[in-house]
Formats: structure tokens, C-alpha cells, sequence
């Protein structure tokens, strides 16, 4: 199995102050391999979202390496880095966080334009992942004419079109019922088991939980415990 | 084409403050055309006053003689030069004077004034003299008639065919030289310097008191057919007068002070101008950024999804773009409309007199297509300017800080 993502030693520190420094990371080492379905879990405040953010390039480390196949991000800065998430990482959010003035359609379609990827193979690619996350007819309807399960599928789709070898999502299953969280869960497993793709969530959801592959524990920003299923 | 449809969007979400500030930016942009063309027409009007009531566009004189109006100083050859004026079919109209100081008296006080001497018929085409009669009649040519400003005639105590006697040193000699004339007709030119200081008689009768030939004047007015010749050293007549012992000069060169009120009125425009575009550009600012941070989470996940930092400054500069856009056709479209409607009706300034001239007219707007293609560049230009500092900062977000920021 090869590593997709790999820290060495990586921190992050909040303040320059001793006394008040906060260590939201301190000095993690993990490495997750392709095609796992990885859930990073444990309390709040205790490191799961600034890690996430970390190993998505949304943050720098205060020390250590980050890794993305081979590559280390935590050196790399502005309009590289960008282009960098946009071609090998995929996101989902808490509360969906879709552009509010796109229809479905489009907000699938956005990073593809951001890719330069050519306007028939856009289509085809966003009625592809429309159909695979269940909201066939539904693409002409902005965000605020969806229900937040709904939302969170275009929000899915969004990360996938791109086929990015990552995929983050931090507490993707937070703002839903339960019964919407499954199946949410469901289809992102399916996807994982389908096509192979890497997930990595921040959670604390029993669910996730469940069906996650390998569980990393994570306590005031140090690794408790790393098991694999 | 995405970015320009996620900006247009953008622009809508939220409707209220979009409105008010393009009414802030079009409100500036129609309050600036107005201010131009209420500038550029009180110009028109000053200039009108100064060339049309009695300057002329241009004036022919000795060399020295407008220093002091020495009566000594004048032109022997007046049949030439008006030959010249005649030939010249740039000019609309001339007029020959003999003008000289004088003390004028009635029968009740005195008062020092100036008698212009004026060719009846020649004046009417090139001042306003035949105009200014408010009571009696304009000179028929008769070496009696007498015309006088109204508050002159007020202070004299006359009236309508009562006498007025002239007193001045005759010209060349110095002595002392006296005629009597009777009031034929009473001016108001609006212009107290007119008004209190000038009396008009036929130009024969002038020049018989002064003790000049017919071939003697002291000045020649002028009126081109296209008043932008006055303005134009190279205008033939000024080359062709302008020798050792003679001199033309514009109505510029005629009336400095105006020169000077017509560059404070540039001015005055600019500063205008400068004052509104910073209001509009502080509210463009302020908008931006109130729009940016509402946004402000939705730019950490475009960011996090990868969309570049120029190209989140592009949208800003795009939705500022638009902005100014919108507001330029509102503002041009108000402009138009309300310069229209000032340019037939005019805004009403009473009377008043500035630098010595009397409006009291109102002022009647004028179009420029400066107003309807500069300005609006310019509105363009500073809402863009205005809208870097925001962009930068939009750019700048750190995609973490962002997404925490808001949740």
C-alpha cells in the first residue's frame, strides 16, 4: 500500500506566548494510505479540524512536513497551493457551504472551470454526479431551494468531480437527522469502495465511527490512539 | 464569463445596499454633470456679458491707450482700417468709438463719467447699447441725443429730454470744451460700471467736442462670426493689426480678471469633482467590504476548493466593475435628464454681480460630451481603484482562519 498522506512531526501552535501558546497540533506522525476511510476522532478542542486543515493545505504547520503524495505542502504558498487543492484534494463541510448564487449544477461545475476542463466533458461529469449522489432533476435548484441533506450531496458531488486523490470532510454529517447521515455516510462509502478514494474525516459521530476503516484518537492535539479495523 | 456571472449574481444577493450604493456613485456622477454644465454655462453667460454688453470680442486701439485712455492717443486712419474690417469676412460686425472722460452736469449735480462716442448703426450689430434702452429712444444720429446709464440719471436728478452738458479737454489741444445734449433714451445694462459711469452719443458729435477729424478713433470693437476666433492669436486680424504703433487684442487679453475667474472655475470643477468621486469612493470601499465579510466564509471554501487568490480578486474588481457600470448609465441617464431640463429652464440665481458682471439671468446648463464619456471613465476608473484595497484583502484570506471565523 502506498501513503497518500504522510505528516512528519507536524505542529501547530496558536501565539507566540509561552504561557498562553496554544498547541492545537503537537507533533503528529501519521501516515494514510489510498483508498482508506479514515475518521479522526475525539472531543472538541481537541485538534481534529486544525489537523484536517493541516493535511488539506488550509493551514501551515508551525513545524514538521505534510505530505500529499510525495509532495510536501506545508512549503508551498498562494496560487501553487491552490492549484494544488484544486487538482489532488477534494472538501466537504460542516454546513455544506455551497455558492449561494449557483444552482446545483453550477456549484459542481465551478471547480471544474477552475481545472479548465472542457465544456462538454463539464457536463457530462456534473449529470454523472448527479446521478451518483441521487439528485437527478434537482440541478437547476440553488442551495436554497434544497434540504440540507440535499445540500450536503451537491456538496459531495462537488469534491468528487474533480476526481481529487483525497477527500477531507470535516464533520460532513454535524448539521443533519440522522436518518440523512446514513445515508449520506452510505453513499460516501460506496464511493470510497468504488472508486478506490481516499477519505479522511474530522468527527465525533458514532456513525462515521462505525463505518470508519481505521480510527485515529486525538486528544489536546497529540495521537491517543491509532487502530485499523 | 464565470467569473462576470458569479460577480453579477454576487451584486444581487444582497439588493439594498447594491441600490444604495449605486445611487451613492450615480447620484455623484448626475450632481457632477450638472455642476460642469451650470459651470460651462455661467462661462457662456460671463463671456456673453463681457463680449456682448460693450467689450466686443475684440478691440483695435493705439498702443498704450488702454493703460489710461489717454483722448491723445488715437488711430489717424480710420477709413483704412475700416476697409480692412469691412474685407474681412471672419468678422460679423465692427464699430468705431471716440471715448473720453468727462464731467457730465445738470441742472441739480455733477458726476464724472465717460462719454463714448458710438456709430449708431455700427454699435447695434456689435453691442448691446441699442439693447440696454429701457426708457425713450436709441441714437437716430442727431448731434443733440444723449443716452445715459439709469443710476446715473438718478443721481444727475434728469430725466427723458432734459439737457446734460459735457465737459473734457479736447484732444491733441488740452482745452476745456463744452456741449450740451438732451436725454433721448435710458439704459440699464445690468452692470453698475455701466450703469453709473457711461454716457452715449452719436460718434460726429464726439469727436466735433473733442476736436477730432472723421478719420480719428480712439477704438474699434469687434464681433467674429465664430466667437472662438477671439480666442486664437493666429485669427488674421489679430496678425494683420497687431504692428508698432497699433494693437488688437481678444476679449481675453481685454479683460484679464475674467481670464483668471475662468481658471478659479476650473478649478472650482475639479475640486467639485474631487470632493464628490472621494464620497462615492469611500461608500464603494465601505460596500466592498461590508460585502466581503458577510462572504467571508464562502471565500475560505472557494479558496479551500482552489480557486487562485487573483482570481478572488478578479470577482472583487469584477463586482466593483459592474458596479460602476450600472451606476454610470443611472448616473448618465439623471444627468441628461436634469441637464435637460436646466439646460431649457435654467437654475434661478437672481441677481448677481460677479467680478463686475451682472447675471441676471438664470443659468442655463450646458452639454459637453465630456460629461457623458470622461466622467463616467473616470467614475469607472475610481470605483476600481476604490475597490483594489478590498480585492487585496479578499486575496489575502487565509482559507482556516476563514472557515473558523464564521462557523
Amino acid at each position: 500500500m502506498t501513503a497518500v498522506i504522510a505528516t512528519k512531526e507536524v505542529c501547530r501552535y496558536f501565539g507566540d506566548d509561552e504561557e498562553t501558546m496554544v498547541k492545537a497540533v503537537d507533533k503528529v506522525s501519521i501516515e494514510i494510505e489510498r483508498g482508506e476511510f479514515t475518521a479522526i476522532v475525539g472531543p472538541s478542542g481537541s485538534g481534529k479540524t486544525t489537523l484536517l486543515h493541516l493535511l488539506g493545505g488550509l493551514d501551515n504547520p508551525t513545524s514538521g512536513s505534510v505530505e500529499l503524495s510525495g509532495t510536501n505542502i506545508a512549503e508551498m504558498s498562494g496560487a501553487v497551493l491552490s492549484d494544488f487543492r484544486r487538482d489532488h484534494i477534494g472538501y466537504i463541510f460542516q454546513s455544506y457551504n455551497l455558492i449561494p448564487v449557483f444552482s446545483a449544477e453550477e456549484n459542481i461545475e465551478y471547480i471544474m472551470l477552475l481545472q479548465g476542463v472542457e465544456a462538454a466533458e463539464r457536463k457530462r461529469r456534473v449529470a454523472d454526479m448527479l446521478q451518483q449522489v441521487g439528485l437527478e432533476g434537482l440541478g437547476n435548484r440553488r442551495p436554497n431551494k434544497l434540504s440540507g441533506g440535499q445540500q450536503q450531496r451537491v456538496a459531495i458531488a462537488r469534491a468528487m468531480v474533480s476526481h481529487p486523490e483525497i477527500i477531507l470532510a470535516d464533520e460532513p454529517t454535524a448539521n443533519l437527522d440522522s436518518k440523512t447521515g446514513i445515508a449520506l455516510l452510505d453513499l460516501m462509502k460506496e464511493l470510497n469502495e468504488k472508486h478506490n478514494m481516499t477519505f479522511v474525516f474530522s468527527t465525533h459521530d458514532e456513525k462515521i465511527m462505525n463505518r470508519a476503516s481505521r480510527l485515529i484518537h486525538i486528544h489536546d492535539g497529540e495521537i491517543e490512539l491509532d487502530e485499523r479495523k | 464569463m464565470q467569473t462576470i456571472k458569479l460577480a453579477f449574481r454576487n451584486l444581487f444577493r444582497n439588493t439594498r445596499r447594491t441600490v444604495l450604493t449605486v445611487m451613492l456613485i450615480a447620484f455623484s456622477l448626475t450632481a457632477l454633470i450638472l455642476v460642469d454644465g451650470a459651470m460651462r454655462g455661467m462661462l457662456t453667460l460671463m463671456v456673453e456679458n463681457v463680449t456682448g454688453t460693450i467689450t466686443g470680442e475684440a478691440q483695435i486701439h493705439l498702443v498704450g491707450y488702454r493703460e489710461n485712455l489717454d483722448v491723445d492717443l488715437y488711430m489717424d486712419d480710420s477709413d483704412e482700417i475700416e476697409q480692412i474690417l469691412r474685407q474681412d469676412s471672419s468678422l460679423q460686425s465692427y464699430s468705431p468709438r471716440v471715448i473720453s472722460g468727462g464731467m457730465i452736469s445738470s441742472s441739480y449735480n455733477v458726476s464724472a463719467g465717460l462719454l463714448y462716442g458710438i456709430d449708431a448703426e455700427l454699435e447695434r450689430g456689435t453691442s448691446k447699447v441699442s439693447d440696454a434702452v429701457v426708457r425713450g429712444e436709441y441714437l437716430s444720429g442727431l448731434d443733440s441725443e444723449l443716452l445715459i446709464g439709469r443710476s446715473m440719471a438718478d443721481l444727475l436728478e434728469v430725466d427723458l429730454g432734459d439737457r446734460i452738458v459735457i465737459t473734457l479737454s479736447e484732444a491733441g489741444s488740452g482745452d476745456l470744451a463744452q456741449a450740451l445734449f438732451r436725454i433721448t433714451g435710458v439704459l440699464n445694462f445690468g452692470m453698475r460700471e455701466l450703469d453709473d459711469n457711461f454716457v452715449f452719443v452719436n460718434i460726429d458729435a464726439a469727436r466735433a467736442v473733442l476736436g477730432m477729424s472723421e478719420q480719428q478713433t480712439h477704438e474699434f470693437a469687434i464681433k467674429f462670426n465664430n466667437p472662438l476666433d477671439a480666442e486664437n492669436p493666429d485669427t488674421a486680424i489679430f496678425q494683420q493689426f497687431n504692428k508698432e504703433e497699433i494693437e488688437a487684442m481678444g476679449w481675453l487679453d481685454l479683460n484679464k480678471e475674467i481670464s483668471l475667474v475662468i481658471e478659479l472655475m476650473a478649478y472650482s470643477s475639479l475640486i467639485v469633482g474631487s470632493i464628490l468621486f472621494l464620497l462615492a469612493s469611500l461608500g464603494v470601499i465601505n460596500s466592498m467590504f461590508m460585502s466581503i465579510y458577510e462572504r467571508i466564509y464562502e471565500f475560505g471554501v472557494i479558496k479551500a476548493i482552489g480557486t487562485r487568490p487573483a482570481a478572488i480578486s478578479r470577482l472583487i474588481l469584477c463586482e466593483a466593475l459592474l458596479l460602476a457600470i450600472i451606476s454610470c448609465l443611472l448616473g448618465s441617464l439623471l444627468g441628461f435628464a436634469l441637464g435637460s431640463w436646466t439646460s431649457t429652464h435654467g437654475i434661478a440665481i437672481g441677481e448677481i454681480e460677479f467680478s463686475g458682471i451682472a447675471f441676471n439671468n438664470n443659468i442655463l446648463t450646458e452639454f459637453h460630451v465630456a460629461q457623458f464619456t470622461q466622467f463616467p471613465f473616470y467614475v469607472v476608473l475610481l470605483t476600481i481603484v476604490a475597490a483594489i484595497y478590498p480585492a487585496r484583502f479578499a486575496a489575502k484570506i487565509v482559507p482556516s482562519e476563514a472557515l473558523q471565523r464564521s462557523l
